[in-house]
């Protein structure tokens, strides 16, 4: 048996017993990357030695967190002290936080072991994960393949064994998008759930971090050490958190699932189209009621966001001006010269293009028929939402519109945001959603099925997402 | 029939402080174009901009922390990241122009 095929709650096992030390299994995660990962670009550091001196540093404790020994890897727009965090942009390349995100902690606080920062879009702007300043992450089902993104280093280094689970930034299905073209769980929870401290703001009324993870039952685990009131975020819920593993096993009773009307997904891949239908009558067998459901506003979700995230982003990124932190152009014979100079060396063409059509979309003249409409427009898109979730306990949406693509296959900007056409939906309505593998292409490529339910049912997406995998075989990578 | 839509691109590089050369306007423009061109797909809701809320992602009451003196970063560490630093300062180009 290798330790770097089981899943997080099965290596807490192995460690409760005391049959493995923290140190095997952190060195067994270390050794895949050594193997592999140079084909796979995952990583944009790895920590071989703090990792193993943590891991030995926890082998030595009397008493243990819930994670203790256990490998998690972060996106790089998570902030960790003293561990250089790059957005994988050039204008943050040696950046060293002076602190760490609450999330990270939290994890530290129950002996996780952070193994390294992965590889992602510009911050977090792209879904393909070829937005990054350093390197192209591949896809570990096929290397000529997108792993998708933004947090694409973190999906393509679970599915491939290099670390039993990661930390990711959700905004528009970043989370979501790359665990269904990797064939794994990924989780965006409610808005509020999970404190942003110490995350690299993008979008900042639609940002979320949230776990990728080998199974549903890892996705709760993990949630449970992250969620929850620090103070520190300003926008975080006080609500108290759920046991979300226990009632995760506990019986769903009679459910009443929503699925989207056939004009939301005509223009979908036949085959990504079939597994859904087939999970959606997979269901039925299963006793839950299905409910075709009107979304008049989805076909708007699409032009909504991206007209507010790139105006937060605009706002947002407006910080780095090579003064506090970061690359700074240099000489420059005036402030202005520099802050101009920095900007245009320091990020990549996406953020670019993302900064400029939201300077654009906040402009005088401007932002009432842009930013203005779009956020009336989500306020209608929230509104169908409620209603909906009156009438049923889920929705369920194929993931993504096709499996993964290939590198360089999509270089028009809009055919790149048309990826996330079901997934930023639940970020502008700010309601919780799962990815979780639902079926394989003929080509052997993996599907991802997307559960949506009401805010902070969190315990009830789980229920559902758990009961699924259990049905769906699925060959893991 | 909607006009084409324009962008001045010029003026918008100067809002956003970047710095475009003359190829990089005339490959990012037409894009801009294209972009907001797709999200104009808005205009088919007919919205009265002047009734309705605006969206705000939190709808209940933000709780307080306890008004409690917590340590923050040190200066130091405030530092650190910057590019150029003089004793507890940080160093820009020169602001002020001599007369």
């Amino acid at each position: 048996m290798s330790l770097t095929s089981l899943s997080v709650s099965e290596l807490c096992a192995l460690s409760r017993k005391k049959e493995v030390k923290a140190e095997e299994i952190v060195l067994s995660f270390l050794n895949k990357i050594q193997e592999q990962d140079e084909k796979i670009s995952a990583f944009l550091l790895v920590l071989e030695e703090k990792a193993l001196a943590r891991a030995r540093e926890i082998d030595h404790k009397k008493e243990k967190g819930k994670l203790a020994g256990i490998p998690i890897a972060i996106k790089d727009n998570i902030l960790t002290r003293g561990i250089r965090t790059t957005c994988a942009s050039r204008i943050l390349e040696n950046f060293i936080p002076a602190y760490s995100a609450t999330v990270v902690e939290r994890l530290e606080k129950e002996d996780a072991v952070i193994i390294g920062k992965t590889n992602m879009d510009e911050f977090a702007m792209g879904s393909s994960t070829e937005n990054s300043a350093f390197f192209i992450t591949k896809n570990p089902w096929d290397l000529r393949r997108v792993p998708g993104g933004s947090s694409g280093g973190s999906a393509a280094a679970v599915a491939a064994e290099e670390t039993p689970a990661s930390l990711g930034s959700d905004t528009g299905g970043s989370v979501r998008q790359p665990a269904a073209f990797c064939g794994i769980v990924g989780l965006k929870p409610t808005y509020s759930r999970v404190s942003r401290y110490g995350l690299v703001a993008f979008a900042s009324s639609l940002d979320q971090i949230g776990p990728l993870t080998r199974t549903v039952e890892d996705s709760a685990l993990l949630l449970q050490v992250i969620a929850g009131w620090d103070g520190r975020d300003s926008t975080l819920s006080s609500q108290p958190v759920p046991d979300y593993l226990k009632e995760m096993k506990e019986g769903l009773g009679s459910i009443k699932v929503a699925y989207l009307k056939e004009n939301v997904i005509k223009a979908i891949d036949p085959e990504v189209k079939e597994i859904y239908s087939n999970t959606l009558k997979r269901l039925e067998e299963m006793g839950a009621e299905l409910h075709e459901i009107d979304f008049p506003s989805w076909e708007y979700a699409l032009a909504c966001y991206y007209i507010l995230a790139p105006s937060e982003a605009s706002s947002n990124l407006a910080r780095y001006d090579g003064v506090r932190y970061g690359f700074r152009h240099s000489p420059a014979e005036s402030l202005k010269e520099m802050y101009l100079s920095t900007r245009t060396e320091g990020f990549g063409p996406e953020v670019k293009r993302r900064i400029l059509l939201g300077t654009f979309a906040l402009s005088s003249g401007y932002y009432d028929a842009y930013y203005l409409k779009a956020a009336k427009t989500r306020n209608i898109i929230c509104q169908e939402f409620k209603e909906a979730f009156k009438e049923v306990d889920f929705i369920l949406t194929p993931t993504t519109p096709e499996p993964a693509f290939l590198i360089g296959e999509k270089e028009e900007p809009i055919t790149m945001y048309l990826s996330d056409v079901f997934t930023v939906t639940a970020n502008l309505a700010g309601i919780p959603a799962i990815s979780i593998p639902a079926g394989l292409t003929k080509q052997n490529f993996p599907v991802g099925l997307q559960v949506m339910a009401n805010y902070f049912q969190e315990s009830l997406l789980f229920k559902l997402a758990f009961l699924l995998e259990k049905k769906v075989k699925f060959k893991k990578k | 029939m909607r006009q084409k839509q324009k962008i001045d691109i010029d003026h918008i590089c100067a809002l956003a402080n970047l710095k475009l050369s003359e190829e990089g306007k005339a490959r990012l423009e037409p894009q801009l174009v294209k972009i907001v061109e797709w999200v104009n797909k808005l205009e088919e809701l007919e919205l009265d901009l002047t009734q309705g809320e605006v969206y705000t992602p939190i709808s209940f009451p933000l709780p307080l922390r306890p008004d409690e003196v917590q340590p923050s970063i040190s200066s130091e560490d405030a530092l650190f990241n910057s590019p150029e630093t003089g004793g507890k300062f940080i160093k820009v180009p020169k602001v002020i122009e001599e007369k």
